[in-house]
């Protein structure tokens, strides 16, 4: 069922009341968006009148119909730059839209089948010969903005044809439309999960416990009961906030939370088994995890994932990611220090392969040693690598990023930091979230070999914690003379009661006279406030919430946290509902969407001028006499990247620069026709010489050829044997 | 030598592909026509059957069984060659669904083809042996069987149509850069001398590290320092194609099918083989995808060769060992099959073989919920060449995997198994070639249809006996009773009823792999009746003692397993009158439906 189509209407509104925005878009280009989404399929959509990018407004948010309308009208107005193409269609029935941009949108990239030397030379006119830049945008569905900044880069690129004379440009504004489209529907909630139906509960029903807009304010919130056994707790001084009450501080909880909604199935759990199936944004295999409750059975499991990896397997011409969602790998560099990698320079060897290698399992050896023992144990004509090393003694996966690849993500973090103070975007804000195990960003770096980059545009704005009141602790107490402890003042006396937990009744007035009268002492009291119960303190509460409502009160009129009001629930009884609205943690109003993305988006021209780019620095030919010469062919990286990265470097999967020697009737004495370096890094040169003979004189053609860092030739004219 | 051999064995069954020489990759394409009509039933197995004959005896079973079998198309190749899978259900005891269902699988591997005879084996002789003998009948009245003779369909028709060793065509047809020079399967060995088999290549070399075997003029065996040498031993017969001065380097594909499931899946650099992403061949998913809507299957059977092993998983030892019922049930069943398959042992994959990712065993086990077994027949035992008086040779060299994968057999035996029992066609004499490269060289060495091969003489008691291991563990597949064991009035309208769930055979309803991970519904026992109502509900811990543990929401629906050779009991306190339905319903041990009257 789609949800989005059934109840579209009164979802916006909701939306349009919470975020406080001006309506712009009318609610019956739903249906005709949707149209035309679904004609992309078709190999020629009806005529439409071309639509500039220019009529783009980010003043509000595009639900994935309209989004998909979006990158069709751009295709239809610049046909001969711009192709939209279908990956895939959603459990829920939306199409994944992929916009294409640049100079070669004509061709084809997909693997050759199996071919030999005649036809190799076919394929290869055929095949892309620029690299191209992939942004995936809002692969869990829950984040607006980052599909906003698919488009808004979308519009740049066609606006300034500099940017995409080149390369490709590959766009996908949503990854996970089911999951999207929840935005736009009442009652508003967020979930990250595709529609695919799934049986959440493991009982005898199929989705059959959603949540349900009790209250009727077209917000899924929740819902706070007072329970004996409850673990929450009002946090102190901020009674909207819950906490999570610590015995250890003496605190009790007097509430349960649950979702809003009820117990549809009558199993005591409420909304344990509602519509949602499986998270598109973890489903990609570096780090996947199995089992888990939004996971899908195997990594791929989702036509959404399972046609990206295809995509990514065909168009190998991508030399470079981002993602736009809410993790940032550009402000923070990819996170480290997860346990169980290898060092390939001390690799243990299992005792039951020992003695077939002649090694000792007790010690440790390098990879290169390790391959020295092998060869001889193979008979001539078997190659060994690496890589069929590591996977024979279990070595197991790169889990953190490598040293050489964090250089580049450090730099230009510091870089980033600039430039987002340049366009006045850096003040203090929450943490992105740290990146997900099994998310598309992750994959891209370990398994793809890519420089992976991700981008949110927006967190909550840090609240300044304010400082609270020096207290005077027991210690300070049992220490302090009467008359230390008088001269403190009735106003810091106050204080120190009310930070002590003191009873209301108990006045620094009353106190004094007690001190002066000689009833009490601060020994005495030092030891009365060790034997009372810590005062309640506001730790532990979220600061992701207090961040909200802050936020909420100052900027949405309170609009992004609904106040505690009294239910009667059909089962729960005398209940609040109330908490903090989805989406206005990580979706800021309309109102600040461009100016976030203009700010924002561009940092991804910075980061794609700085792909590894090959180029042949210098072709050098020496006589030796009897029309044979000394090739000397220096190639270099004037990208600020390598090539490729470490991490391709490890797992091969980026193809050596491949250097070519051609001309008609030379012979080869040394060297190979096809030379292969695999790596440059970044602002390198590395060198391949030949040794060619000819007699007569000939143009001898040299390329130096990569999928992901652009090609180069030179041709060189020998003289042949005068 | 013998530990050279153990270790080239052992690299061969991990990775290595020496495929043969480009072939013309639509020659047989979706070709379903046989080359030779077949004989009538029942199958012969003195002979393997290439592809389009196993087209044909399906075809051919399904024609003379049609109450008894569907033939389906799961899906196509890489190459567009379909994937046939037979279903054997006797739908006048129920659809298919509703009972145990086994999968049995054959050759994944292209190269290892006997799986497909032991599967056509296991099809024929279940369906030739219905209602004739009784053991049969009642397995198949009770049971389904998923039988997917030849997983690698594009690797077994290449394998045979296309000049081969015995190792080589392993791989899906993917076309795969093995060198990484940005050409694709350009250079794949050659067939110099056109006969159909990839030998190897020889050259006289006086410093060369081997020597003729003193006591057999074919092998050759490593020089001791300071002997002299005879030869260099060149490699695969083939020539090199793309001039980058390696030989044979880059053959077709190649894209293991048995690391590309979905299940703990790792690229290529962790795992070799596994290719670009999980269920990249195209055939591969779509088996999977069939074989997820089979969610009755409960036993899983998946045949490769060789080395004579029944393995189960765990594949690779980070991923856990199975729980200790699970545990206890493999070793119940394996130990038999050991007994069913002489020569045979039953071994943990990462601890007794190797470490493997994405292989299908794991991925029945894990996300199906089956007990899985991959089967390597054919022990090396096979071809040993010596008397009952004679003794065994020392096991080859250290103790280890390749010793168990040789089983301790010398070349020098399996060459007189070649001479006296296969009258020379399982290897080649050297003979002269003049290599393009070399200059004068030497072919020579193991054809195709050897090694790894049964020689067809042996094939009818290596498919028939794996074929009862496979129906040994079926009849093992869970059997359970539902018993309605006592309706007791309490007074005022109530009743104590309790129910008796009972399994008389080895494998439990769920696997507690399956429970632990909780990848499905666990079985479900439910009492309705119109005019009564369960007021309480719940599993009987102790009858005696009355410990039961009741179930505070919808206590009239009780999620269970029932355990191999056990029971689960299960008290309902219900209000009313009347008749009462007590249902049973699991994904693996069918629906039962019982009703009592309350009095």
């Amino acid at each position: 069922m789609n949800h989005s189509q059934r109840v579209l209407t009164p979802g916006r509104l909701a939306l349009i009341c919470l975020l406080s925005l001006t309506l712009q878009f009318s609610d019956a280009s739903q249906p005709a968006a949707a149209a035309q989404a679904s004609a992309a399929q078709k190999p020629a959509p009806a005529p439409q009148p071309p639509a500039s990018p220019s009529s783009l407004s980010f003043d509000r948010y595009h639900a994935p119909a309209e989004l998909n309308a979006a990158l069709l009208d751009m295709a239809r107005a610049n046909p001969g730059f711009v192709r939209a193409q279908s990956l895939a269609k959603s459990p829920g029935g939306r199409e994944l839209l992929l916009l294409e941009i640049g100079p070669e949108i004509g061709k084809t990239a997909h693997s050759p089948q199996p071919t030999n030397l005649a036809n190799a030379e076919q394929i290869a006119a055929s095949a892309k010969s620029l690299p191209a830049v992939f942004i995936a945008a809002n692969m869990e569905g829950t984040v607006p903005l980052s599909s906003e900044a698919a488009l808004y880069l979308a519009r740049l690129i066609l606006q300034k044809p500099e940017l995409r004379s080149d390369r490709t440009w590959y766009i996908l504004p949503c990854g996970n439309p089911d999951a999207d489209s929840l935005f736009f529907t009442k009652p508003l909630r967020q979930d990250p999960r595709n529609f695919k139906p799934h049986n959440d509960d493991m009982d005898d029903q199929v989705d059959e416990d959603g949540p349900e807009d009790l209250n009727g304010d077209g917000i899924i919130s929740t819902m706070r009961v007072k329970d004996p056994e409850g673990e929450w707790m009002p946090v102190p001084g901020q009674p909207r906030l819950l906490k999570r009450a610590d015995w250890a501080k003496g605190e009790k909880g007097i509430y349960k939370l649950y979702s809003e909604g009820i117990d549809n199935d009558g199993d005591g759990l409420y909304n344990e088994d509602g519509l949602g199936g499986v998270n598109v944004g973890t489903n990609f295999p570096h780090l996947f995890k199995f089992f888990g409750p939004d996971s899908g059975a195997w990594p791929g499991s989702e036509a959404e994932s399972f046609s990206l990896m295809k995509f990514m397997d065909e168009h190998r011409e991508v030399g470079l990611t981002f993602v736009f969602g809410e993790t940032n790998f550009c402000l923070n560099p990819p996170r480290g220090g997860r346990k169980g990698q290898a060092d390939l320079n001390q690799i243990k060897i299992p005792e039951r392969i020992a003695s077939a290698f002649g090694a000792d399992p007790a010690r440790t050896y390098t990879m290169a040693e390790i391959m020295e023992m092998v060869k001889p144990l193979i008979p001539p004509g078997m190659d060994v690598t690496e890589s069929m090393i590591a996977g024979f003694l279990e070595l197991g996966a790169v889990v953190n990023p490598l040293d050489d690849d964090l250089k580049f993500y450090k730099e230009l973090s510091e870089k980033f930091k600039e430039f987002l103070k340049t366009n006045k975007l850096d003040g203090k804000r929450l943490d992105p979230p740290p990146d997900k195990d099994g998310s598309f960003e992750l994959w891209s770096y370990y398994h793809l070999g890519l420089p992976s980059f991700a981008l949110d545009f927006w967190t909550l704005p840090e609240v300044k914690e304010e400082k609270a009141p020096e207290a005077i602790t027991a210690d300070q107490l049992e220490k302090m003379t009467k008359d230390e402890f008088l001269a403190l003042g009735e106003e810091k006396i106050d204080a120190f009661l009310k930070a002590a937990g003191a009873p209301e009744q108990f006045k620094a007035k009353q106190v004094i006279e007690m001190v002066k009268g000689g009833q009490l002492d601060p020994k005495k009291m030092a030891e009365m406030m060790k034997q009372m119960p810590k005062p309640p303190s506001a730790e532990g509460a979220d600061p992701k919430e207090k961040a909200l409502l802050a936020w909420s009160d100052k900027e949405l009129g309170g609009k992004g946290f609904v106040d505690w009001k009294p239910f009667k629930h059909p089962q729960l009884g005398d209940i609040e509902i109330g908490g903090p609205v989805p989406y206005a943690d990580n979706t800021p109003p309309p109102a600040m969407i461009e100016g976030l993305l203009k700010g924002q988006v561009p940092w991804v021209f910075e980061v794609a001028k700085k792909m590894p780019r090959i180029k042949i620095a210098s072709v050098e030919a020496k006589s030796i006499g009897q029309g044979v010469y000394e090739i000397k062919v220096r190639v270099e990286n004037t990208g600020a990247l390598p090539y490729p990265t470490a991490m391709a470097r490890r797992n091969e999967r980026i193809l050596p620069v491949i250097v070519t020697l051609e001309g008609p009737g030379i012979k080869i004495v040394d060297g190979k026709k096809r030379t292969l370096i695999p790596a440059i890094p970044g602002f390198a040169t590395q060198t391949a010489t030949w040794i060619i003979q000819s007699d007569k004189p000939v143009k001898v053609e040299v390329k130096a050829e990569t999928q992901i860092a652009w090609r180069d030739a030179r041709t060189l004219e020998l003289g042949g044997v005068k | 030598m013998k530990k050279l051999i153990g270790l080239v064995l052992l690299l061969a069954l991990l990775a290595f592909s020496l495929p043969a020489q480009k072939a013309d990759m639509n020659a047989g394409a979706g070709a379903v026509s046989p080359q030779t009509p077949l004989p009538p039933l029942p199958l012969r197995f003195d002979h393997y059957y290439p592809l389009d004959q196993v087209y044909e005896a399906l075809r051919l079973l399904n024609k003379t069984y049609p109450a008894l079998t569907t033939l389906e198309e799961v899906g196509k190749s890489d190459e567009g060659r379909p994937l046939m899978a037979m279903t054997v259900n006797n739908p006048k005891t129920g659809p298919a669904l509703g009972k145990p269902g086994v999968y049995v699988d054959g050759n994944i591997h292209g190269n290892e083809i006997q799986g497909g005879e032991i599967a056509l084996y296991l099809l024929d002789y279940l369906l030739g042996n219905y209602g004739k003998n009784e053991e049969v009948t009642a397995l198949v009245d009770r049971t389904s069987f998923y039988v997917v003779p030849v997983v690698n369909v594009d690797g077994r028709y290449h394998f045979f149509a296309d000049p081969n060793d015995p190792s080589s065509n392993r791989g899906l047809r993917i076309p795969t850069d093995d060198d990484h020079d940005g050409l694709i399967d350009e250079d794949g060995p050659d067939d110099l001398d056109g006969d159909g088999n990839i030998c190897m290549m020889r050259k006289r070399d006086p410093f060369g590290a081997y020597k003729t075997d003193p006591e057999d003029p074919r092998p050759m065996v490593p020089v001791k320092p300071g002997e002299k040498g005879e030869w260099t031993i060149l490699g695969e017969e083939g020539i090199d194609n793309d001039g980058d001065g390696k030989i044979n380097e880059d053959g077709p594909g190649y894209v293991d099918p048995n690391r590309n499931w979905g299940f703990d899946w790792a690229p290529p650099y962790v795992q070799s083989g596994s290719g670009e992403y999980p269920f990249r061949g195209i055939g591969l998913k779509a088996l999977a995808e069939w074989t997820a809507t089979k969610t009755n299957i409960v036993i899983g059977w998946t045949f490769h060769n060789n080395g004579g092993m029944i393995l189960r998983g765990p594949s690779r030892k980070a991923v856990g060992e199975f729980p200790a019922p699970d545990v206890a049930v493999y070793d119940y069943l394996g130990k038999q099959a050991e007994r069913i398959v002489p020569g045979y042992r039953y071994l943990i994959t990462w601890k007794d073989l190797y470490t493997t990712y994405g292989d299908s065993l794991e991925w029945l086990t894990q996300t199906q919920g089956a007990y899985g077994f991959v089967a390597e027949v054919f022990p090396a035992e096979s071809e040993a060449f010596r008397g009952a008086s004679e003794k065994p040779e020392a096991p080859a060299g250290e103790p280890g995997l390749g010793a168990m994968l040789s089983g301790g057999i010398s070349e020098r035996d399996r060459l007189k198994f070649n001479d006296y029992l296969a009258m020379g066609e399982l290897y080649k004499p050297w003979k002269p070639f003049k290599h393009p490269a070399y200059g004068d060289i030497e072919i020579g060495g193991w054809v195709k249809m050897s090694s790894r091969l049964s020689a067809p003489f042996m094939l009818k008691d290596l498919v028939h006996r794996n074929a009862m291991s496979v129906i040994f563990t079926a009849k093992n597949a869970p059997a359970v009773s539902l018993e309605v064991t006592d309706v007791k009035a309490l007074g005022r309208n109530l009743y104590r009823v309790r129910t008796r769930l009972a399994n008389s055979k080895a494998i439990p309803s769920m696997s507690a792999l399956a429970q632990k991970n909780n990848i499905y519904p666990k079985d479900m026992l439910k009492v309705t009746g119109d005019s009564a109502k369960v007021l309480e509900g719940g599993l009987i811990n102790d009858p005696y003692l009355d410990l039961i543990a009741y179930k505070k929401y919808r206590p009239e629906l009780q999620f269970t397993s029932v355990p191999g050779f056990g029971k689960v009991e299960h008290q309902f306190l219900v209000e009313g009158k009347g008749t009462i339905t007590v249902s049973y319903d699991s994904r693996h041990a069918g629906k039962i439906t019982k009703t009592v009257e309350l009095k």
